[in-house]
């Protein structure tokens, strides 16, 4: 009932004296706005939070939020209307108060009341120029004086900006060229404004800013009309839609010319160089937004009308170079960094934990950054992006790994960079970088020539460190970059001896006493645990490569000669599923060939499960070299496939077997250090042995043979893994049963070294001949694995086959 | 301020579920009806006690809006928890959890913990997910489940903190290998020993909004 009263009571009152309307109200908060600056006295000290100024924005903006909510159909309604018209310029003297910051603090709050206008509002029409236009002004007016107080709110207002345009990309092209005047009259206040707000603005010349170089043709906003140019205005009719003719809905400009700039990107870009990291990380935000958008135009206008990619690897590269030269390269390979938290993390004093941490993170950081980057970007700049981090970061970091000060940061620093890339793009241009592009001469395999050299120098922290980072390649491994390290060299299947041998070895398969030889095997295998059932289902060939490994150590000086080589083998069957995976892709060949590249152009039957394998190796004499044949072809060839044959008949053999093998500098690299085992640090063996076991899992047959097969026929000065390796056995075999009770040494060291005791590298007094020992029976027992396994592979693969 | 543990979460759902006041409500304890859109990432921080020892948690609230999906992604990797948020009022963003869990998983680390929020639980007249849907969902993903209200402050801070529980559960098994920053977990730089008023169990700490980092 007295609801009732009160609500005819109001309804009297309205008709007496109407509510304002929402745009009455608005204009009302922009006339108090203006009479508080008719009336300012400049030299007043008051603050412009204690002012009321603030509180009439903010109802502006509310009144627009408030509006919005009740237009039908993105329609704009009548206050928005007005900013639009320009008929209540409060974006222009919002512009002004970020120039002047009159009364101290305005500066602040225009900026935070334009990023609240953009994010209130589901369409704050950007595109038209009274409203893009006083927030570029803003912008660049901030530009101007770097490293403001205001920093955090600029780049928020960038930030929101670049939203818009991601959700309409067609908005791009308000922030290039032709919309953009030169910035003289860009920044020039709108004289009525400054007659509203008569606060003489500090001079406006604009400095020397980089972002305006090249000033442009005087008002091109007369002669081009994408954007819909807002004079004799039609353009917001009584209740027009906000969304039909706007920027996005028009065509995108597509043709740019050297002076062209794209505006949003180069703002962006400004703030990278700011001392707080949270700017930093919002304009990173930026330009991930931007580059990833969709539309061919506006990845052109990232990489043809700004530096923004070569400004990026550029930083890497400075970053790189800020890093200290002692820095402790252990620390590198503990870093686990993902750049959106490093802006945290250096906010929190507890994470500088170590010498050079600061400066570590800020390089892998930006690393993650242009990872990231490659990943979400468009295309085009992601071909542009990776060639700049070659050509800006790469090559010049290449100085850095050849200088012998600082080769061995360098080397820990580019084997963690390879190691945590995830963009594919990017580790392609790693690997034919580092591998060289070129066919022949030096300059075919780039730095990787280099680096293979300076293992042999016996600097064994420079050979350690390099060791690990071709790990880091060969795990990384790209088919360019294999097929340079090792595969261009024996493709050609030159490792095999030339016509002699072969006669011997045709003899050898039908001589009677190798038949007892391999009998003999199989007794001492039934007896033997060492294999660990590791055998249980193999056939005579895979015995004898197997047994071959196994037994190159005399039972006398092994460590275990009873352990099985079970987790080996566990190990080597997920690696080479792995592998298997990684290469079903690769242009592979199934089976041994005599080709001259392996990377020729012609097209393989490429599954994974590609192998030679040994035993094939050794059934009944079948010459079969194709040069080049595939799976599918061999399979219906009456099962030639599977026959590999120890004879070559094909017109390659004897040309690229007169030719001496040559093994490349990779190769030759690891069979000597290999045969100096002996005399290097246990760490420099263990890599040098697991890098070897990651080629020998390898799928591909040529390699396969060249690794696993102990039996291969070659000739003498040919280096083969299993002839260094007898080499090195022997040669233990001789020296350590010198070593006083060197059975008990043995068992210690095996105990330390399995301990796992990382107190043990400090300890001085090693015996690193035996300590090669165990790593060489180790090793020894993770190839007979490696062999076994892709055996089995094989088996599983096509039972049918082995059941001649 | 010393923490024997920092762990990093983000919030990820659609937009306008809540993400924001979620985060406002536990590091400011207020509820604030009018917020910007989120545009990028927000951060925020708060120390908590579980069982005795300070626990800070930093937190990453991100923009719902697809616009913004090629930021949340960076985010994924080196978080330990995630605070997944539908909003139980709007049964589209019900439908699109699977879409957030499918980028999760395959961006985040396999260890990540993944709280399931129904938001706006105030608004029951509103409702258009039944407790029971968001329940059921959660089990068959392998989630936490619990349904908030970041305006009444319901169930908040247990969502927080049952995370952060959980993390501390999975450390203690030994499945975080907390020296591995990409975890999102690291170790402070000492224990602090359990404060006098760390009964045990787990509370939020004393850590006012504004004491982080």
């Amino acid at each position: 009932m007295l609801s009732r009263f009160s609500d005819v009571l109001q309804t009297a009152a309205d008709v007496l004296a109407p509510p304002a309307t929402r745009l009455e109200d608005f204009e009302y908060h922009w006339k108090m706005v203006v009479n508080f600056y008719q009336n300012y006295e400049e030299s007043s000290k008051v603050h412009f939070e204690d002012t009321r100024v603030p509180h009439h924005l903010h109802q502006m903006l509310q009144l627009i939020v408030d509006e919005e909510k009740e237009q039908q159909g993105g329609t704009v309604g009548p206050c928005l209307e007005a900013v639009i018209q320009r008929s209540v310029g409060v974006l222009d003297a919002l512009s002004l108060l970020v120039s002047v910051d009159r009364p101290p603090g305005a500066r602040y709050s225009a900026l935070t009341l334009a990023t609240s206008l953009l994010r209130r509002t589901r369409s704050p029409c950007l595109n038209s120029p009274h409203v893009y236009r006083p927030l570029q002004r803003m912008l660049l007016i901030c530009n101007e004086s770097p490293a403001s107080p205001t920093e955090k709110e600029e780049v928020e207002l960038l930030l929101t900006l670049c939203g818009l345009v991601r959700k309409e990309p067609g908005l791009a092209n308000i922030f290039t060229t032709p919309f953009v005047e030169d910035t003289a009259s860009l920044m020039m206040i709108p004289e009525d404004i400054k007659t509203l707000i008569p606060i003489k603005s500090k001079a406006q010349t604009p400095k020397k800013n980089p972002l305006f170089e090249v000033d442009m043709a005087p008002n091109p906003l007369k002669t081009v009309s994408i954007v819909r140019v807002n004079k004799d205005d039609n353009y917001v009719q009584s209740s027009s839609s906000a969304g039909d003719d706007n920027v996005s809905s028009k065509s995108h400009k597509t043709v740019y010319d050297d002076n062209d700039k794209f505006l949003l990107i180069d703002l962006l870009l400004s703030y990278l160089d700011s001392a707080d990291n949270q700017v930093v990380l919002r304009a990173c935000e930026g330009v991930l937004i931007v580059s990833s958008l969709a539309e061919d135009d506006i990845a052109a206008l990232v990489t043809g009308c700004s530096p923004a990619c070569e400004r990026l690897a550029a930083r890497l590269q400075r970053r790189y170079r800020a890093l200290p030269p002692d820095l402790d390269p252990a620390a590198v390979d503990q870093l686990s960094i993902t750049w959106a938290y490093v802006a945290q993390d250096f906010g929190d004093k507890n994470y500088n934990n170590f010498y050079g941490y600061r400066e570590l993170t800020a390089f892998f950081s930006w690393l993650d950054y242009i990872d990231t980057l490659m990943k979400e970007c468009h295309p085009i700049i992601a071909c542009h992006l990776s060639r700049a981090f070659r050509t800006q970061f790469l090559e010049p970091a290449a100085e850095e790994l050849a200088e012998p000060r600082s080769a061995i940061l360098a080397t820990a620093v580019l084997a963690k960079c390879l190691r945590v890339l995830d963009s594919q793009d990017l580790v392609n241009e790693f690997s034919s970088w580092l591998a060289g592009e070129g066919e022949g001469g030096a300059g075919e395999w780039g730095p990787l020539r280099a680096l293979a050299l300076r293992c042999l120098r016996g600097d064994h922290d420079l050979t350690l460190e390099t060791l690990r980072f071709f790990e880091a390649v060969i795990e990384k491994g790209t088919e360019h970059s294999i097929d340079r390290l090792v595969l261009s060299r024996v493709c050609a299947r030159a490792y095999r001896a030339a016509g002699p041998a072969l006669q011997d070895e045709r003899e050898r398969l039908n001589d009677l006493s190798l038949a007892r030889e391999r009998e003999r095997a199989r007794e001492s295998l039934a007896t033997d645990e060492r294999a660990g059932g590791l055998l249980a289902h193999a056939d005579d060939n895979i015995h004898r490569v197997v047994n071959s490994f196994l037994l190159l150590l005399p039972r006398g000086v092994q460590s275990q000669p009873l352990a099985d080589c079970e987790h080996y083998v566990h190990d080597a069957q997920r690696h080479y599923q792995l592998w298997l995976d990684i290469t079903s892709t690769y242009n592979w060949p199934t089976e041994v060939t005599c080709a001259d590249t392996a990377s020729s152009t012609h097209s393989y039957d490429s599954r994974p499960e590609a192998d030679l394998h040994l035993d094939d190796a050794f059934a009944p004499v079948h010459a079969h070299c194709e040069p080049k044949p595939s799976r599918g072809a061999c399979g219906g060839a009456g099962g030639c496939a599977f026959t590999q044959a120890l004879v070559l008949r094909s017109r390659d053999a004897p040309t690229t077997s007169e030719e001496e093998f040559d093994a490349g500098p990779f190769l030759k690299m690891l069979f000597k250090l290999l045969s100096t085992m002996p005399d290097q640090p246990y760490q420099v063996n263990l890599h040098l042995t697991s890098i070897i076991s990651k080629l020998a899992l390898l799928p591909h047959p040529n390699l396969h043979e060249y690794l696993l097969n102990p039996d291969l026929p070659t000739a003498k000065t040919t280096p083969t893994l299993f002839k260094t390796l007898q080499e090195v056995a022997r040669r233990l075999t001789m020296e350590v049963p010198r070593i006083k009770n060197y059975k008990k040494v043995i068992e210690n060291t095996r105990l330390q070294l399995m301990s796992e005791d990382p107190s043990y590298d400090e300890i001085g007094s090693h015996n690193q001949l035996v300590e090669s020992l165990i790593v060489l029976e180790e090793f020894c027992k993770e190839l007979a694995a490696i062999a076994f396994v892709k055996h089995q592979h094989q088996l599983q693969q096509q039972p049918h086959q082995h059941q001649r | 301020m010393a923490y024997a543990y920092l762990f990093k979460y983000i919030i990820i759902g659609d937009t306008g579920v809540g993400k924001s006041c979620l985060l406002l409500q536990f590091t400011d304890k207020r509820f604030q009806p009018v917020h910007d859109l989120t545009i990028g990432v927000e951060f925020g921080a708060r120390m908590i006690t579980i069982d005795g020892k300070q626990i800070k948690l930093q937190i990453w609230d991100t923009a719902g809006q697809e616009a913004f999906r090629s930021i949340t992604r960076s985010y994924y990797r080196g978080a330990a928890g995630a605070l997944l948020v539908y909003d139980i009022t709007r049964r589209d963003t019900f439908n699109h959890l699977t879409t957030w869990l499918e980028d999760a998983r395959q961006h985040s680390n396999s260890n990540m913990v993944i709280m399931l929020i129904g938001n706006k639980s105030d608004l029951e007249s509103r409702r258009e997910v039944k407790k029971e849907e968001g329940e059921a969902f959660a089990r068959e993903h392998g989630l936490v489940f619990m349904e908030t209200s970041a305006k009444t402050a319901a169930n908040v801070e247990e969502a927080f903190i049952n995370t952060a529980k959980e993390i501390y559960e999975k450390i203690q098994e030994g499945v975080f290998d907390i020296n591995n920053e990409a975890n999102g977990i690291k170790i402070g730089p000492q224990h602090s020993n359990a404060g006098a008023g760390g009964a045990g169990g787990a509370g939020a700490g004393g850590a006012p909004p504004g004491g982080c980092c």
